[in-house]
């Protein structure tokens, strides 16, 4: 078996979990493994989006000397991929409490339609505590108060809390690559690194044009519907 | 230690709400988003809307569909019928906003419930109805079916608009219905139907990504057409080259390869030039020509006159641009041309569609992935309601009524003896009311008032008119001179099916109860059938759908279990397997051959004088919907765009003395208007643009009602105004 055997066809094939799948080249190992039924947890990695590999929660182990992101690593031929086990779970286990240890205690998105992805993820993880600060250590503007991040009320539509943003671009893809309004990108560094719009204006005094489409992608309390305030959704059925 | 527990208890306070998910289409624009409610059916109220991944908007929406449900649940919603008093006649408006449309009329931007409602009085739905049925038949009984008239509405369904088309031919005994696509792309509609014998779209909106070229003319669809927009910016990012032209710059100008800022009323000129140089530098495909197009030597006769330098004349874009579009669009392996109401809103309206269709002709831009002809449809349903039969000359899928082989066909199907002779449109209705000869009339769903070119005109016009029923959600500007006001169901209480601007026929489902005593229209329209002596009874929406789908060619393989979650393209043969076709006319047209039909450029109906000195150009803006009946009634899309404004190049606001803010009066021949002024580079210096959906200052008021000669269409898009600077 050699990857120059298929290359006529242009599939390849590899074994995730123990399981042989044959994909089309360029296919993520997210995308086959969503293809046989196993789903890799991803917190920015959305099927409608071009994916960025920043989360890191798609790792899985890949045989090399590192974890693979799994939503942006392509499939080849002979691969073999374990999608869980001790090492990818307590490295996602982590992850997911770091991410956590700034959260705040009221996530906007948990309140209202009940989706909040990070959360879901930390429950199935059966996270209950995180042993990290909840600031970081050293000095800095940040250091000063966690929560200075902020929030930014001043859209119409949509609430931003920049201390709910766990950073994962799925908002800047939604603003940029779907929707192409151009208003959503990055500000500053290290932990004060922040979404803006624009050259950092509010959201409401942006040339955002309000389709919502970021607050559909986000998977946190970041970007939420304002007009859900205090409703919180039980789907029926 | 921090826990997990208190990350998700934390917070204030909230109310658990159970809601129902309802799949359905968004009520905007002719995109046709699929779109999912979430509803709180305890409180009849929609909580959110959410994309869903359908054929024209793979879950993308915009703030309309997103955020602009909530026009439907406004507390002004009309629950009751009412009747107008006796001491409230003779008829005339009644509002002060609605008697004149200068002076001082109250911000806010909707119809005075207190000023009106007192005028009339609630009635139960039986007496309206034999009440409205009544005086319709007793005018036909006297006066003939001609003196009545009905204008249906692209905001409708397809089994609406079917109905409305049969009541008005059948139990009213006319041909004169019509409605808001005379308004739109009428023009559009008679040049395709001249041109290939089909009005409909070749090619959806999505397959721009296959286009080395796209041409955008005289449409801007990140305002109008949000969600097709997104798609046309991908396909840019991807390599796609825009060529966009409109005399007001577009957004999508920042992604276009070449945007011509062409003077308004200008496009026959420019587009002839393009032709000149793609047939002498030979872009042309001979093998097409040859094959599939008639009239070709005296297309290449006319535009030989337009040399790039002579456009450059009339134009106002440099020869070298124009070379440069035409080159440009002439070398592509596959071009699709998009349009709007820039091309199509003109006395020169059907000619500026002409030459867009033999530009795509002379090319073989036709049939194949990437390429064909777009008139973006503006309401949800404008595709439909044509389809449909909302056209005086047509029954449904554009069968003329003066043909009496097809006549027949639809008097075995109806019933009754039909008129053969062609109904009058929207502008020649007002202006046969205005003289007396249109006594009585039945609006469903548009408010002509305010839609209509030359406001002054039609408030006399519908003040002359011996009874007029007015079938509405709301009480709107057209109401206040209705006899009889039947409340009505909002898209977002009721089941039909659209048809989008991609031919895309999709069914929408109720996500809310009519408020009150409020009825489906569907309903209402088989009331007054039934109620003048032509019975009118149908089960369904669903049944209604198979008696118009039978009717036509076009949807005949459809009905309601086909359609199912995401619909289909019409036409669809085989409806078990297929999702119908995107791409149309790849072998033949209906026409069999395409007929080009050479145009000479003229000027529009009313140039610049020394009186009135500036060019007046009107439109949309994203966050409202035409005269805002619906979007003003939002909050967050009345909070987004509040008033209204004159856009006015910086240029001409240094010379007015006026700057950001500042009120100014806009006047042309027919009337005035007040507002502020908002100073953008967007327009060319003398050109000024007014957005329509204002009411307190509402661009109809100054607009030219000259229309096309073959597509009977207005010109919106041009008139000649003057304005000057109002002391605070």
């Amino acid at each position: 078996m050699s990857a120059e055997n298929n290359t006529d066809n242009n599939t390849v094939t590899l074994t995730i979990d123990g399981k042989s799948v044959t994909v089309a080249q360029g296919v993520t190992l997210w995308e086959a493994a969503r293809e046989i039924g196993i789903d890799i947890p991803v917190l920015c990695h959305s099927p409608r989006m071009r994916p960025v590999g920043v989360c890191r929660m798609c790792v899985v182990d890949i045989g090399e000397r590192v974890l693979a992101a799994a939503c942006v690593r392509e499939c080849a031929e002979g691969m073999t991929v374990a999608t869980g086990g001790a090492e990818v779970e307590g490295h996602r286990r982590v992850l997911s409490q770091l991410l956590l240890s700034d959260y705040p205690d009221h996530s906007r998105r948990e309140a209202t339609t009940g989706d909040d992805a990070l959360l879901e993820l930390a429950r199935s993880q059966g996270i209950v505590e995180i042993p990290y600060p909840e600031e970081p250590a050293g000095e800095g503007a940040a250091a000063d108060d966690a929560a200075a991040r902020g929030e930014d009320d001043s859209s119409p539509v949509i609430h931003v809390d920049h201390q709910a943003c766990i950073l994962c671009d799925r908002c800047i893809r939604a603003c940029d690559e779907l929707q192409h309004n151009d208003v959503i990108g990055r500000t500053g560094k290290g932990y004060t690194t922040r979404i803006a719009f624009d050259l950092d204006n509010p959201m409401g005094q942006s040339t955002c044009v309000a389709c919502g489409e970021c607050m559909a992608c986000c998977p946190t309390g970041a970007l939420t519907d304002k007009g859900l305030a205090g409703i919180r959704v039980e789907r029926k059925g | 230690m921090k826990t997990l527990s208190s990350s998700i208890n934390g917070g204030a306070a909230v109310k658990t709400v159970p809601v129902t998910e309802v799949d359905s289409v968004c009520p905007y624009c002719g995109v046709g988003c699929a779109l999912t409610y979430g509803v709180d059916q305890a409180e009849n109220r929609i909580l959110y809307a959410r994309g869903r991944e359908g054929a024209p908007n793979a879950s993308r929406l915009c703030v309309k569909g997103r955020y602009g449900f909530d026009y439907a649940m406004h507390g002004q919603r009309l629950t009751r019928p009412l009747i107008r008093l006796e001491g409230s006649y003779p008829k005339g408006p009644l509002s002060a906003g609605v008697k004149s449309s200068t002076g001082a009329v109250k911000a806010g931007g909707i119809v005075d419930y207190d000023e009106v409602i007192p005028h009339f009085r609630e009635a139960e739905w039986d007496e309206a109805l034999e009440f409205a049925a009544g005086r319709l038949k007793g005018i036909r009984d006297t006066h003939g079916g001609d003196a009545l008239a009905g204008f249906g509405s692209a905001k409708c369904t397809n089994e609406e608009a079917y109905l409305f088309q049969k009541l008005v031919r059948t139990a009213f005994g006319t041909n004169n219905v019509d409605h808001c696509t005379r308004l739109c792309h009428a023009s559009s509609v008679a040049a395709l139907l001249e041109g290939i014998g089909s009005a409909a779209v070749t090619n959806v909106v999505r397959d721009v990504s296959n286009a080395d070229v796209a041409l955008l003319a005289g449409c801007n669809p990140t305002d109008n057409h949000p969600v097709a927009a997104t798609f046309i910016k991908d396909a840019a990012a991807g390599g796609t080259k825009l060529i966009v032209i409109n005399p007001r710059r577009p957004k999508l100008a920042d992604y276009a390869a070449l945007y011509l800022q062409i003077r308004s009323g200008t496009d026959v000129a420019l587009y002839n030039a393009m032709m000149n140089v793609i047939i002498a530098e030979d872009l042309i495909d001979a093998e097409f020509i040859a094959n599939r197009v008639a009239g070709f030597e005296e297309l290449k006769a006319v535009v030989a006159e337009y040399t790039p330098e002579r456009a450059a004349v009339i134009t106002g874009v440099p020869a070298e641009r124009i070379v440069e579009a035409a080159r440009m669009y002439g070398s592509a392996k596959a071009a699709l041309t998009f349009w709007g109401m820039g091309i199509s809103q003109s006395t020169n309206g059907t000619n500026n569609a002409r030459c867009l269709i033999a530009l795509t002709m002379i090319t073989g831009n036709v049939g194949r992935p990437g390429t064909g002809l777009h008139p973006l449809r503006g309401q949800n349903n404008v595709q439909g309601a044509s389809d449909a039969g909302l056209i005086p000359m047509v029954y449904p899928d554009y069968q003329a009524v003066d043909d009496p082989e097809i006549q027949a066909k639809f008097e075995a199907l109806w019933g009754v003896k039909l008129s053969p002779k062609k109904g009058l449109t929207v502008t020649e209705i007002m202006h046969e009311a205005q003289e007396g000869n249109i006594k009585g009339m039945y609006i469903m769903g548009e408010n002509p008032f305010l839609s209509d070119p030359d406001t002054n005109k039609i408030r006399t016009a519908l003040a002359a008119l011996d009874f007029l029923v007015v079938q509405d959600i709301f009480l709107t500007e057209t109401a206040e001179f209705a006899d009889v006001i039947l409340p009505a169901s909002s898209a977002l209480e009721k089941t039909g099916t659209y048809t989008n601007t991609d031919r895309r026929v999709q069914i929408g489902r109720p996500a809310l109860h009519p408020p009150g005593e409020a009825r489906q229209d569907w309903e209402l329209i088989c009331e007054i059938g039934t109620r003048m002596g032509y019975p009118m009874h149908y089960s369904g929406p669903s049944e209604v759908f198979d008696e118009f789908a039978a009717a036509t060619d076009a949807y005949a393989t459809l009905n309601y279990d086909h359609l199912g979650e995401f619909g289909k393209w019409y036409p669809c043969p085989d409806p078990e397997t297929s999702e119908g076709e995107r791409i149309v006319f790849d072998r033949s047209f209906p026409s069999g051959r395409a007929k080009l039909v050479p145009a000479q450029a003229l000027d529009p109906d009313e140039m610049p004088s020394d009186d009135f000195p500036l060019l007046l150009n009107t439109g949309r803006l994203l966050e409202h919907w035409h005269t805002g009946v619906m979007t003003r009634r939002s909050e967050v899309l009345h909070a987004l765009q509040p008033e209204p404004f004159v856009e006015i190049h910086p240029t001409d606001a240094r010379n007015l003395g006026v700057t950001d803010g500042d009120k100014v009066s806009v006047t042309s021949r027919r009337g005035e208007i007040q507002l502020q002024v908002t100073v953008a580079e967007r327009s060319l210096p003398g050109a000024v643009f007014i957005p329509m959906h204002f009411r307190e200052a509402a661009a109809n008021v100054l607009t030219n009602p000259a229309v096309d000669p073959w597509g009977k269409i207005p010109e919106f898009k041009v008139c000649a105004v003057r304005i000057a600077r109002m002391e605070d």
